[in-house]
C-alpha cells in the first residue's frame, strides 16, 4: 500500500544542537537522525556543528569525529572504510550510498544523515534489514549443479563468465533496494533490485542447470513486475550496477522463453 | 515494544531526480488520460443528443478554465506518448546507462512542451 506520509511514531522532532567547541572557522552543521529504543521517546534530528578543518574527505569520517569527539552515543554500522563490506549503508543529503565511498564536498548545504528509507529502526542509522536477507534466501543464491564429482572443474567459457560481470559485484548494502519507492510500498512482496540482480546473476550463470525453476519462480506480478523503471536503485547503487537492467534482463527473458 | 519501533524516513527525504519524475508523472498522466478520454467520449455522446449541448459544450471549452483543461489534457497526452515510447525502449534492455536515462527523461519533458504546442496550434488553426 502505498503510504506517503510516516505513521505518527515515527515523525521526527528537533534534537539536541551541539555546538562547536574547537573555535574552528571552518564549520559545517550535520543534522543525524536519532532514536534510542530505551529513552521511550520519538525519533529526533541531532545537529552537529563539525570542524572540517580536521575531517578527512568522506561522510563516515564525519560520523566517526562525531562519534570520537561529540557524542559517543551515536549508533552506525560500519567495518571496512572501503566501499567493500557495506556496512555504512546510509541516506545522506537525500541519496543512499556508503557513507564511507561519499564525499562530503558532493553535499550541497547542511549534510543531513538518516538510515536506509522505509525499515524498522533498530538504533539512531541502523535499520533492520532482515526481510531483505530473507527474500534473498528465498531465490537460493547458491550454485545448482547435478554435477556428483567433487574434484572436477565446472568448466566456463570466457564469453558467459563476462556475462557476469556487474551481477557478481554485488555487496548486498541494500542502498538499492532501500531507495525503491515500489519496494517501500510493497516491500513484503516484490522482491527488489537488490535480490532481483542476484537472482538474475544465478539466472544468467552458465553452470547453473536450474534456470526455468529459477525463472518460473521470479515470475510473479508481484515478486518482479513492480519494477516501474523508476531508477533510483541504478543512481543510488556505490558499486555503479545496474539492478534496473538485470530486472528489465529478466523481464525479457520471460517474454521470451517458454515456461 | 515492537510497534514502538520507528519507521525510517522514506519519500520525505528522498532526493527526486529525472527519471523518478518522469515515472511518476508517467502514472499521473495516465490516470489524467482515463478521465480525459471519458470527458471526451461524453461530449461527442452529448454532440449527438442535440444543438442545445453543443452551446453549452462549445461554451465550457472557450471559458479560461476549458481552454486549461484542453492544453492539459494535450499536454497529457503528449507526455504519455513520449514516456511511453522510453519505457518501449527500456522493455528492449536498452537505455539504462545513468546518462541516457537522464538524456531520455529530460526529451520526455522539454518534448512534451513542444508536443503540446504544436498540437495545440494544429487543432486551433487546423480542424
Amino acid at each position: 500500500m502505498v503510504q506517503i506520509s510516516l505513521p505518527e511514531n515515527s515523525k521526527t522532532k528537533k534534537g539536541k544542537y551541539f555546538k562547536d567547541k574547537t573555535g574552528s572557522k571552518n564549520l559545517r552543521k550535520v543534522n543525524v537522525y536519532r532514536w534510542d529504543p530505551s529513552s521511550g521517546e520519538g525519533p529526533r534530528i541531532d545537529t552537529y556543528e563539525v570542524d572540517m578543518d580536521n575531517c578527512p574527505s568522506k561522510v563516515l569520517d564525519i560520523l566517526n569525529k562525531i562519534k570520537n569527539e561529540i557524542d559517543p552515543t551515536l549508533a552506525y554500522r560500519r567495518s571496512c572504510a572501503h566501499g567493500v563490506c557495506g556496512s555504512c549503508a546510509m541516506n545522506m543529503g537525500g541519496k543512499n550510498g556508503l557513507a564511507c565511498t561519499t564525499p562530503h564536498e558532493n553535499i550541497d548545504g547542511d549534510i543531513d544523515i538518516y538510515p536506509l528509507p522505509h525499515l524498522k529502526v533498530k538504533k539512531d542509522l541502523i535499520g533492520d534489514l532482515d526481510g531483505l536477507y530473507k527474500q534473498y534466501k528465498s531465490i537460493e543464491p547458491w550454485l545448482k549443479s547435478s554435477s556428483k564429482s567433487d574434484s572436477a572443474e565446472l568448466i566456463q567459457s570466457k564469453e558467459d563468465r563476462a556475462k557476469l560481470d556487474g551481477a557478481y559485484e554485488c555487496i548486498m548494502c541494500a542502498c538499492c533496494s532501500t531507495s525503491c519507492p515500489s519496494y517501500w510500498w510493497n516491500g513484503d512482496k516484490y522482491l527488489g533490485p537488490a535480490v532481483l540482480l542476484q537472482a538474475y546473476r544465478w539466472i544468467i550463470d552458465s553452470r547453473d542447470e536450474e534456470r526455468q525453476a529459477r525463472l518460473k519462480k521470479v515470475a510473479d506480478e508481484l515478486k518482479l513486475y513492480r519494477c516501474h523503471t523508476i531508477l533510483n536503485c541504478t543512481s543510488a547503487c556505490p558499486k555503479g550496477l545496474n539492478p534496473a537492467k538485470a530486472i528489465a534482463e529478466i523481464k525479457k527473458m520471460l517474454a521470451t522463453a517458454n515456461i | 515494544m515492537e510497534n514502538k519501533t520507528p519507521l525510517s524516513p522514506h519519500i520525505q527525504i528522498y532526493r527526486w531526480h529525472i527519471s523518478s519524475l518522469v515515472s511518476i508523472t508517467h502514472r499521473i498522466t495516465g490516470i489524467i488520460n482515463i478521465i480525459g478520454i471519458t470527458f471526451i467520449c461524453i461530449w461527442s455522446c452529448l454532440l449527438l443528443l442535440g444543438e442545445n449541448n453543443y452551446e453549452v459544450i462549445n461554451l465550457f471549452l472557450k471559458s479560461l478554465f476549458g481552454k486549461f483543461i484542453i492544453l492539459g489534457i494535450t499536454w497529457s497526452f503528449s507526455f504519455q506518448i513520449l514516456s511511453e515510447i522510453r519505457h518501449l525502449i527500456m522493455d528492449l534492455g536498452y537505455g539504462f546507462e545513468l546518462k541516457i536515462t537522464r538524456i531520455t527523461g529530460l526529451i520526455v519533458i522539454f518534448g512534451s512542451i513542444i508536443l503540446t504546442i504544436i498540437f495545440f496550434t494544429l487543432g486551433k488553426n487546423f480542424i
